[in-house]
């Protein structure tokens, strides 16, 4: 009876075994056929969320018009792709294309390591070229690196200020905030009971308090290697808000993005400055808002920028498809279409008049803010680094009642040391 | 193990003195009884509770989720979560990656780690001791470090994007090989002796013997092992490039955006994801706690 | 025969990666793999004076030493008062195990979501009570034990679920001849059950420790190592640098130094649970 049993048992297993391994015929990635007209291009974004459909939109748009480029994209979560995109390059294989991290920043680290192609045949006035003219000047700073070019925009982003007409109108309030003196009263009015005057996050968001340091006519950092923390009109800027914060409790402490945009949406702070994405949830979420420039400062308007950088690996067989790819997607035709299923502003500056997207309220509203729209610490080879080890614990620390002065010129201090400062 | 005697000669029980009021002691005993269950019922309750607010959420529209977060129950219901998770991702395709990767490679673990366990624990060899040590020393090292040679490594082999690729390299697990060994170490030797005596190969003893003993052991390792492949979404993510080659978590993490996230989506995602697992693990419950009450992982 | 299959798929997927991360903790190794040089015990030299490298073994430290206690007694706890085979029993045991399936994923943003300190569950509950809540993971005082809270409520199911089967194999006569003779119940658990299932404590707590000293997931999604690091774990460091800054020689450094407070650990642990097997 054992016997019987055993190779029973054995012959099963013998099989689920040759099963699996007979599963590498059927399940193994299919070879392309390979023709040599058409060329094929693997792309790697990290556009997960309501976002996604618009960039397949994109993608699925330069396929239809572009017979001899195919290209196919996989959608990773950032983490995965930030895990796995660095080794596979590294390595000679992964993607032809990627957009790894929607950190700016990244692209020094790709860059010193030699991953990725330098974009000299990208700009240009040509077909399958992109005007250097109508590309917004942040872009070209944030992705130029010793003199060159190296990734494109896929998409940009400005902040704005969105604020809920409800409550506005319940403190009877008539309009949004000009100023950035008014920003403070009406944050301070506004705030009573469960409601919170602004809705601010420190970490794993967009930066927003760059934005308040700014219109006070301080800054993150003054050059490529040296901290402004702490000038005096930073520390200034720094002072007031987390004395409104501390004392005055005009937004929570501690928040997430997310969790800043969860508040905002669920009627219970009465303005934020956030991008474009918020949008359609906050519409959906049934909350009565608008959105207006964010308040002008000492040295008149201003707004924080951020793009996601497109980049081409150096291993790829096809650099002037993927570039004329990457010119493709940053076209006038593409982003019209882009800004309006995003709700993103174009990535042009030459679309800001265009009627499409002026009949879109709140992407015409994104996109009039691009010419006064600024990097957080452009050039800056190691703003990754400084903002979440120097610049985040700085505003968490600030925000729970530490002393601002001392503070911020300990954090300069740390900026100083990783960015390499002299003198 | 102790024995009766020792419990005896520990003093622990006093047969000299008999029992004081025995309704008044029996008393307190029911009420503590009583008290701990209660406590037991409303820390369950309370366990639930994340789990409860996961499944309510995944009923609800935005609107209603912000109108309302604190509360468990959607005031009204809608399908929408989950019509979107099946209407946005190629939801068969990715149930049946699912579940080759994960019962696949569990059935293949669970065999071999049980060989491995077994030598482990009867088979003397040199470096046995040694072994132990490797294996257990498998487990300290996070994977998080590990998963970029082990990307290089199945890269190279050109492995990328295949089953064996996703399957080969999880096919044995130190968890398991201790796991076993520690159950196998605990059957008694007298049953091996026997029948080595009879001239039983170990091969024989380790079919015949072993193994069906070691059933309840091996359903959990079922369990455990099935429920931990199946919500790994990081190695198959990594492995393959090609989103055919996804697993259903794999495929679930494309609902939560960076910035944005339709919350029903994604916790309707996690529901379905976790429906086979609640009933994989209430089938097999019943199944390695009754089981090992006749045989003792002591 | 028997161990070949394991040893080629643990020597070759698992020891060899394990063996090359050693070797990059001896480089500036950046993560692409492109940028190497050999630096020697430099990365070793330099954690011992980086502050957050502390703060993190400490961090590290607390969560393990309350997240494994707990899981420990409140396992051992909830097994003895569910150990019986009724369809009761089976139930709660089920409620209980329930967070273990769920993908700690989205179990991160369920939290967040109910600890939120404006929107969230527990703090509507406790503000309906009249009981003034903390902020939770946004606290520098409160995030690290929300955490310890969270991660015993993931695991101690399956510690529950070991020990329940190890004292549904101790012999009933035991039980029964040590209450014949008057032990009360606490007697004979300490004294009968307890030492009976020995080899499944020191599994759970070997393994427990294990997993506490490796804690990344759940930190990655509930607080990303904040506030001010009061949740940063050594995983959790070790990714920022390895992932964030491309430092992946000092990264797997971290990981190194990891194992052998790992190792340490596991044979003090072995010593204590004084496990005869192991000849």
């Amino acid at each position: 009876m054992n016997q019987t049993n055993s190779s029973r048992i054995r012959r099963l297993l013998a099989v689920l075994v040759t099963c699996v391994f007979a599963g590498v015929a059927g399940g193994s990635y299919a070879d392309a056929e390979s023709s040599s007209e058409v060329v094929e291009l693997s792309l790697l974004t990290g556009f997960t969320g309501g976002d996604r459909a618009a960039y397949e939109s994109i993608v699925n748009r330069f396929n239809e018009s572009h017979p001899t480029i195919q290209v196919t994209m996989d959608v990773q979560p950032w983490d995965s792709i930030g895990q796995t995109l660095p080794s596979a390059w590294g390595t000679g294989s992964g993607p032809d294309i990627a957009t790894p991290n929607f950190d700016p920043g990244i692209v020094y680290r790709y860059v010193d390591d030699g991953l990725v192609l330098s974009l000299d045949e990208l700009l240009g006035t040509s077909e399958t070229q992109l005007d250097p003219a109508v590309v917004p000047q942040f872009v070209l700073d944030a992705f130029t690196v010793d003199g060159e070019m190296y990734a494109a925009p896929a998409n940009v982003a400005t902040l704005q200020l969105y604020y809920n007409l409800d409550l506005f109108e319940a403190a009877g309030l008539a309009g949004p905030p000009a100023t950035s003196g008014e920003l403070a009263e009406y944050a301070t009015q506004l705030t009573g009971g469960d409601i919170y005057g602004i809705s601010l996050a420190d970490h794993e968001t967009i930066q927003m308090w760059p934005l308040l340091i700014w219109m006070n006519g301080g800054d993150v950092m003054s050059s490529a290697t040296c901290a402004a923390l702490d000038s005096a009109e930073t520390v200034e800027a720094l002072t007031t808000w987390s004395q409104l914060v501390v004392d005055n409790g005009v937004s929570p402490v501690g928040q997430t993005g997310a969790e800043s945009d969860t508040l905002f949406a669920a009627g219970q702070a009465a303005m934020q400055m956030n991008g474009p994405w918020a949008a359609p949830g906050y519409a959906e979420a049934g909350v009565n808002f608008a959105v207006a420039p964010i308040p002008a400062g000492a040295d008149g308007q201003v707004t924080l920028a951020s793009t996601v950088p497109l980049m081409i690996s150096a291993n790829t067989e096809h650099p002037a498809e993927a570039q004329e790819f990457l010119a493709w997607w940053n076209s006038a035709e593409a982003q019209r279409q882009f800004a309006l299923d995003a709700g993103f502003p174009p990535s042009r500056t030459d679309l800001a008049d265009d009627p499409e997207i002026q009949s879109n309220a709140v992407v015409a509203q994104f996109a009039s803010a691009l010419p006064d729209a600024r990097l957080y610490m452009p050039g800056v080879r190691v703003a990754s680094q400084i903002d979440n080890d120097v610049f985040v614990p700085l505003i968490e620390s600030i925000t729970r009642g530490s002393d601002v002065a001392e503070s911020a010129a300990s954090a300069a201090q740390g900026a100083n040391d990783l960015a390499g400062c002299e003198g | 193990m102790p024995t009766l005697t020792d419990v005896t000669a520990a003093g622990v029980i006093d047969s000299a003195n008999p029992s004081r009021s025995r309704s008044w002691a029996t008393g307190i005993r029911r009420v503590a009884t009583l008290a701990s269950w209660i406590v037991v019922f409303i820390g369950a309750a309370a366990v639930l509770v994340p789990i409860a607010w996961m499944l309510g959420t995944s009923f609800r529209s935005e609107a209603d989720l912000f109108a309302d977060p604190a509360r468990l129950w959607p005031s009204e219901p809608t399908l929408g979560g989950f019509r979107r998770v099946w209407s946005e991702l190629p939801f068969v395709r990715l149930a049946i990656n699912s579940v080759v990767f994960a019962l696949g490679t569990t059935i293949l673990l669970v065999f071999i780690d049980s060989l491995a366990g077994y030598a482990l624990a009867r088979l003397r060899f040199r470096g046995r001791r040694l072994a132990l040590w490797l294996v257990i020393g498998c487990l300290m090292i996070p994977f998080q470090v590990t998963l970029i040679p082990t990307f290089e490594l199945i890269n190279r082999l050109g492995w990328l994007n295949t089953y064996h690729g996703l399957i080969v390299p999880r096919m044995a697990s130190a968890f398991g090989i201790f796991f076993l060994r520690q159950f196998f170490a605990t059957i008694p030797r007298e049953l091996d002796e026997a029948a080595l005596i009879d001239g039983a190969s170990h091969l024989q003893i380790y079919r015949a013997i072993a193994i069906p003993l070691a059933k309840p052991a091996l359903a959990a390792l079922f369990v455990i092992h099935f429920m931990n492949l199946w919500n790994d979404f990081l190695w198959p993510m990594v492995m393959t490039t090609d989103p055919d080659m996804r697993t259903l978590p794999a495929g679930l993490t494309l609902f939560a955006g960076q910035h944005v996230t339709d919350h029903a989506v994604v916790m309707a995602g996690a529901v379905i994801s976790l429906a086979p697992l609640a009933l994989a693990f209430l089938v097999a419950q019943r199944y390695f706690v009754q089981g090992i009450a006749t045989t003792g992982f002591k | 025969m028997f161990v070949t299959p394991a040893a080629v798929v643990l020597g070759v997927f698992v020891v060899y990666p394990i063996v090359r991360t050693l070797w990059m903790s001896l480089h500036d190794w950046s993560l692409s793999g492109r940028n190497t040089e050999w630096v020697g015990l430099e990365n070793y030299r330099q954690l011992v004076h980086d502050g957050r490298f502390w703060n993190a073994v400490r961090v590290t430290s607390v969560y393990t030493m309350f997240a494994v206690s707990a899981q420990l007694a409140l396992g051992l706890a909830l097994a003895y008062r569910l150990r019986q085979t009724t369809w009761l029993s089976s139930i709660v045991r089920s409620a209980y195990f329930f967070p273990t399936i769920a993908a700690l994923s989205t179990m991160g943003l369920v939290w967040r979501f109910i600890l939120d300190p404006q929107i969230g569950l527990i703090n509507a509950w406790t503000g309906a009570v009249g009981l003034a809540s903390p902020e939770w993971l946004r606290s520098t005082t409160w995030a690290l034990p929300a955490v310890i809270v969270v991660g015993i409520w993931k695991n101690v199911g399956l510690t529950m679920l070991v020990i329940v089967s190890a004292l549904q194999g101790v012999p009933p006569e035991l039980e029964e001849a040590a209450q014949l003779d008057g032990a009360n119940a606490w007697e004979r658990f300490r004294h009968v059950l307890v030492p009976s299932i020995r080899p499944a404590l020191l599994f759970v707590s070997v393994i427990n420790t294990i997993a506490s000293l490796q804690l990344f997931d759940l930190v990655f999604s509930m607080t990303r190592g904040g506030p001010l690091f009061r949740t940063e774990t050594l995983v959790a460091y070790m990714y920022e640098r390895g992932f964030r800054d491309f430092r992946f020689g000092y990264a797997a450094a971290i990981s190194w130094v990891l194992f052998a407070v790992i190792m340490l650990v596991s044979v003090v642990q072995l010593r204590v649970f004084r496990d005869a097997d192991v000849d």
